[in-house]
């Protein structure tokens, strides 16, 4: 895998029609989104339909990335995640459009920024750990498979509203772990 | 949630948008906060990334050896059924080709430009709709150039103008880069210059040095006819 600054310097290259880069960036990057796609969506061929639409937007929004707070590779991963889980959730007709998710606009960070970010990340799954186990768990699903706060209320027969607190505490848990 | 402001409640909302799970009108009105609030990007930023570790142990698999191909054909060769001016998204421009080319049939028929042959001139005057960016394109058959001379506006800065053949339903032919100069001259392909008769030019903006792609890529900011050689 290239480094995050080569990453970077592809996808600043495609914002500009580089096709070459184009190609360079596909070849460092398509067996991870091919990868996050079939896991997502279990099904090769719709991951290959996914995997093709992923490299369609990233040529088509390369232009807006600079101005996205994202790191280059989660930008990519975001991309093909929430492509990914608009495509199960079509699937399993459960409404949310996130492909705008991605998208959003803000400020590049600082190099610090930067930094610390990557020294959270890794830290994720240690702070997912001192979740109890269905919860850790649903924020997995959440992320992984789509799932809405109705679906994930039904798989762990709680109500509604117990679910949606349950999860906006093992946010503000994993929030507080990470910035320790 | 009635406490928004509550930094706290914002960085749960940020994680709840970022795991997808608001509603769409929810979502539509973090957005909207999120326009205006860089601290609220940076919670959003920051759960992207820390989320993004959940696919570290995903396994890497490589996709079919003809993806970049399908991926290819998708965003650099079109359909060919979809007109070209679709395709161009130049289908509004038709009305304005018209005019151009009665305003050139006028200027030809009156003999105004002609050479002294028996055809009309290969020429056309290639300009936006508010003549923001006009550009006079007329072909020599004797030296197989294209003299290019633009008379209102030019490339943004950092940009490229890119002149453009399009002839009946085939893909645009790149005829060159526009020079920076107010005129300039641009070899032409015989094969190329045959298709100039009734062919309709677009300038479109462009990365410096032109599209990189083989095929417009930028807006289309200007367009003119040629004549057919039966005008």
């Amino acid at each position: 895998m290239a480094t995050p600054e080569e990453i970077e310097a592809l996808v600043a290259r495609v914002a500009i029609g580089d096709r070459e880069a184009f190609q360079s960036l596909y070849a460092t990057t398509s067996a991870k989104l091919f990868g996050i796609c079939l896991r997502v969506l279990s099904s090769r061929a719709e991951a290959e339909d996914a995997l093709q639409e992923v490299y369609v937007k990233i040529w088509r929004n390369a232009g807006r990335y600079r101005v996205n707070g994202l790191s280059p590779m989660t930008w990519l991963i975001t991309v093909a995640r929430n492509h990914a889980i608009d495509r199960v959730r079509a699937r399993r007709g459960a409404g949310a459009d996130l492909d705008a998710v991605a998208e959003v606009p803000d400020q590049a960070p600082g190099p610090e920024a930067s930094a610390i970010r990557t020294s959270e990340r890794a830290r994720l799954i240690d702070c997912l750990s001192e979740l109890p186990d269905g919860r850790a768990m649903a924020v997995r699903l959440a992320y992984l498979q789509g799932e809405t706060y109705a679906e994930l209320a039904a798989r762990f027969d709680v109500p509604l509203n117990t679910m949606r607190t349950w999860l906006r505490r093992s946010l503000l848990t994993l929030r507080e772990c990470l910035s320790r | 949630m009635s406490g928004d402001t509550d930094p706290q409640d914002d960085r749960v909302l940020a994680g709840e948008y970022a795991l997808g799970l608001l509603s769409p009108e929810e979502a539509r009105a973090f957005e909207a906060r999120m326009a205006t609030d860089p601290a609220l990007r940076q919670a959003y930023a920051g759960w992207a990334e820390d989320l993004a570790a959940l696919t570290d142990d995903m396994e890497e698999v490589a996709p079919p050896a003809d993806m970049l191909d399908r991926v290819d054909a998708t965003l650099f060769e079109p359909p060919q059924r979809r007109s070209l001016l679709q395709r161009l998204g130049l289908a509004w421009i038709i009305p304005g080709a018209v005019l151009a080319s009665l305003l050139v049939f006028f200027v030809v028929s009156n003999d105004l430009l002609v050479p002294d042959r028996g055809a009309p001139a290969l020429q056309a005057e290639v300009a936006a709709q508010d003549d923001s960016l006009r550009v006079l394109a007329a072909f020599d058959p004797d030296s197989g150039t294209l003299r290019v001379t633009r008379d209102a506006g030019g490339a943004a800065p950092g940009r490229s103008l890119e002149l453009w053949l399009i002839a009946g339903q085939a893909a645009p032919v790149s005829l060159g880069v526009l020079p920076d100069t107010r005129q300039g001259v641009l070899p032409v392909a015989s094969d190329v210059a045959a298709k100039l008769p009734g062919a309709t030019l677009a300038i479109s903006d462009e990365p410096p040095g032109g599209s990189p792609t083989g095929a417009p890529t930028g807006d289309v900011l200007a367009t003119g006819q040629v004549p057919r050689r039966d005008a």
